[in-house]
């Protein structure tokens, strides 16, 4: 019997799981990225590309060249692609053609959509514009998995803020109910580069996650800020730059679910609340909400 | 005659298109930029509380986030009637100039040189182009290991503003008043740690391999020149007075001249605006209009003295006299390596004037009306946000980005924006593959996220509160 090197790693993951194995995770999450394997197709509509500039900073399970070397075959996404024009759009339809049920549709940015869809072009293909929209309703369907990464992809963020005379909507609300698997959502304003890529990883090794009713991953959306934040039980901070706790300052930490306590950002160095700055919430359905801070 | 059409213009940040027309010798007669993706910014600031646009205006620009909240915070300061403290203006250097080097770095390895060099042949790096690729097999294989080592090293130069920036991109404590950070002794030791393998980084391999392509490519002196008009508002302040590092300017015909702001006016003739063209900044309207006849982008074209002016680092560093070699492609990706070495040196200074424990923050509370304007450089150049606030609230934002320069169509009297201009004159040497386009774009380094950011509501009058765009 032939199997394939995916279906070999997954047996593995079973076997070393009932085994009770520790297993070399890096080892697990080398998923070729041969040219061969169901590849990562990632566009980009509203949004500022900050969540590809913020996983190009991934430094857990791996960094960004190990990532796109050896573990995640990248055939689409505009900010570090060598191929324009015609050429790029074409590898795009050559990749979801061949790799239909079986690639994975990374979504950044919110979807201008309706009477408004030509507020975003994303290219053009044989002469014909492609809007986001387009390529989301056309794509979305085709793909394994879809995921939204970023609280704009994920629940429209700031560009579907009031009054979003730009008509931006989140991809489920574009996509549900039309998709192979449910819509993973990666909250956060930009996306962790720990959860997008440790997710794409999970999802080629063992499908997908765990989700809570906001399609997040449980894995980093159960708890809330505040109820893991160091500060939780310092005295109340008299201003923002000040040690203490930010509750009655309006620090969304209490209502908003992430991953920040544990993963802080940029390879743990730092994060918003030991900044010494109220969390403003940018991973909660609702964010940006006005103000920012609602001191209760 | 033909015409080559290019949509998307990748490796940048944001959408833009672009198509030129051939004359019989392929030589570029004529040639069209276009934003391709509209945002809504300053509608959506109206009625918030003015401190929370530092926080929602970086949102604009996934790569140069730290300069929109610097600029937010000053024109909500200048509002106040408040200047924020030498400390607070020495950490926001701090994380504004980490930003340029990762900005820099990227935008050189990651974004441009693969105009001139072949990648790993596989994703993202193929398919491509085979066109003009100079380079010897060892010098492409150790472009290629630089690129590499330089996503390690833009990274750390993240990591590093996010030491007293909090996170990025989109930090978390530059708000009017300062920046909430403060910094311990263990922080600044942290941060020159980084710093200084950063600057190792920056003189040994950048230096040498910007030095390495100008010399395979010294053609490219003398491609996409442009207009050679250059301005600056002026970036990174030295003293709680002001004493820019790259001051405020304008160049041209080879005169440096004092910068006005009254003297910077907005064209829609071949925008998507049905709104009047010619308008100052603060007194502007916008009408989206999107196949309006004739038009073709999103960008409004703003123009100075209603010239077409060039913005970025080599406007900055021919300012501050570090730089004036000439204008052009390979003049740009040079001024860009001159700017980010001179950063990591003055960086070192700025840290030894850290003091630990000391405040950078002061709390403003929220004034209850004025009106203030914000003035400093993103990575790619002129950066400008204006607020109004009325009862507390933000009545009117505009904004005005590097990219707007830049990527700008043609005004009203037909001038071409400034990469138009610099595309025009530019011989293709295979239609198929036009390479020579895509490095006179990218030597501009691009950002349209940013410069495409504003609209009223379809079929309402604009009012003397809805905020008017610039931003185009």
């Amino acid at each position: 019997m032939k199997i394939s090197r995916r279906d070999f790693l997954k047996w593995s993951i079973a076997a070393a799981a009932a085994l009770k194995m520790n297993l070399d995770t890096d080892r697990m999450n080398t998923v070729l990225a041969a040219e061969t394997d169901p590849p990562v197709i990632w566009l980009q509509g509203a949004g500022c590309s900050g969540c590809t500039v913020s996983t190009l900073n991934v430094t857990n399970p791996t960094t960004i060249d190990n990532v796109l070397l050896n573990k995640i075959s990248m055939k689409y996404n505009s900010t570090i692609m060598t191929s324009a024009g015609e050429t790029a759009i074409q590898a795009l339809e050559n990749a979801a053609n061949q790799y239909k049920g079986q690639f994975i549709l990374v979504i950044e940015g919110a979807i201008p959509s309706g009477t408004k869809n030509t507020y975003c072009i994303i290219g053009e293909l044989n002469g014909t514009e492609i809007t986001m929209e387009g390529a989301l309703l056309k794509y979305g369907p085709m793909a394994k998995y879809v995921v939204a990464a970023g609280t704009c992809a994920s629940f429209g963020g700031v560009p579907a803020a009031s009054p979003n005379n730009t008509g931006c909507k989140s991809v489920k609300a574009l996509l549900s109910g039309k998709t192979t698997n449910p819509i993973v959502n990666l909250p956060a304003c930009p996306v962790h580069p720990t959860v997008l890529i440790q997710t794409l990883l999970d999802l080629i090794l063992t499908g997908i996650p765990t989700l809570d009713s906001n399609s997040r991953p449980t894995k980093y959306y159960s708890q809330y800020i505040h109820s893991t934040c160091p500060r939780r039980d310092a005295n109340d901070a008299s201003a923002p730059g000040k040690y203490g706790c930010y509750e009655h300052l309006g620090c969304m930490g209490v209502y908003c679910n992430a991953h920040c306590v544990n993963t802080k950002w940029n390879n743990g160095v730092n994060w918003c609340i030991q900044s010494n700055y109220p969390c403003i919430g940018c991973a909660k359905p609702g964010f940006p909400t006005n103000p920012l801070n609602i001191p209760q | 005659m033909s015409t080559i059409v290019i949509d998307p213009i990748t490796r940048l940040e944001g959408h833009l298109k672009v198509e030129v027309t051939l004359d019989s010798n392929n030589v570029v007669t004529a040639a069209h930029v276009s934003g391709t993706l509209y945002r809504d910014f300053e509608n959506m600031l109206i009625n918030r509380v003015p401190k929370d646009a530092a926080f929602l205006t970086q949102r604009i620009c996934g790569v140069c986030p730290v300069s929109h909240a610097i600029a937010s915070a000053k024109a909500v300061e200048k509002a106040a009637g408040f200047s924020p403290n030498l400390q607070a203006i020495l950490l926001r250097n701090l994380v504004q100039s980490s930003n340029y080097i990762a900005s820099n770095i990227l935008h050189f390895y990651h974004l441009a040189l693969m105009d001139y060099v072949k990648g790993p042949q596989m994703s993202p790096w193929t398919p491509g182009y085979s066109q003009d690729y100079r380079f010897s097999q060892a010098d492409n294989d150790a472009l290629v290991n630089n690129y590499v080592a330089a996503l390690s090293i833009r990274r750390k130069a993240q990591e590093m503003g996010a030491i007293f920036g909090g996170k990025l991109p989109h930090v978390a404590n530059i708000v009017p008043g300062g920046i909430t950070a403060n910094p311990t002794s263990t922080d600044i030791t942290n941060f020159r740690t980084y710093l200084n393998q950063i600057q190792s980084f920056i003189t040994n391999t950048y230096q040498a391999d910007v030095n390495k392509l100008a010399a395979a490519y010294g053609d490219y002196y003398n491609v996409g020149k442009g207009y050679s008009n250059l301005i600056s508002f002026g970036v990174f302040d030295t003293t709680t007075s002001g004493n820019p590092l790259f001051p405020a300017g304008t160049v041209s015909n080879s005169v440096i001249s004092t910068f006005n702001e009254a003297n910077i006016k907005e064209f829609v003739k071949y925008s998507w605006y049905s709104s009047p063209s010619g308008q100052a900044p603060a007194s502007g309207t916008t009408s989206p209009s999107y196949g309006k006849a004739g038009a073709y982008t999103w960008l409004k074209a703003p123009r100075y003295n209603n010239v077409p002016y060039e913005a970025g680092s080599l406007a900055r560093v021919w300012i501050s006299g570090d730089y004036r070699n000439g204008i052009s492609v390979m003049d740009r990706h040079k001024a860009r390596y001159v700017e980010t070495a001179k950063l990591a040196t003055n960086m070192q200074t700025w840290l030894n004037q850290i003091t630990p424990g000391a405040s950078a923050f002061t709390n403003l509370g929220t004034p209850a009306s004025g009106s203030g304007a914000g003035l400093t450089e993103a990575p790619r150049g002129a950066l400008g946000h204006w607020v109004s606030v009325a009862s507390s609230k933000i009545s009117k934002y505009q904004i005005i980005t590097p990219t707007c320069w830049n990527a700008s169509p043609a005004d009203d009297s037909g001038n071409p924006g400034p990469i138009e201009k610099a595309l025009i004159g530019t011989a293709v040497a295979n239609s198929a593959q036009p390479i020579e386009l895509l490095r006179i774009i990218h030597s501009f380094d691009p950002c349209t996220g940013c410069s495409v950011h504003v609209m009223s509501p379809e079929g309402v009058e604009m009012s003397k509160f809805i905020v008017q765009p610039i931003g185009g």
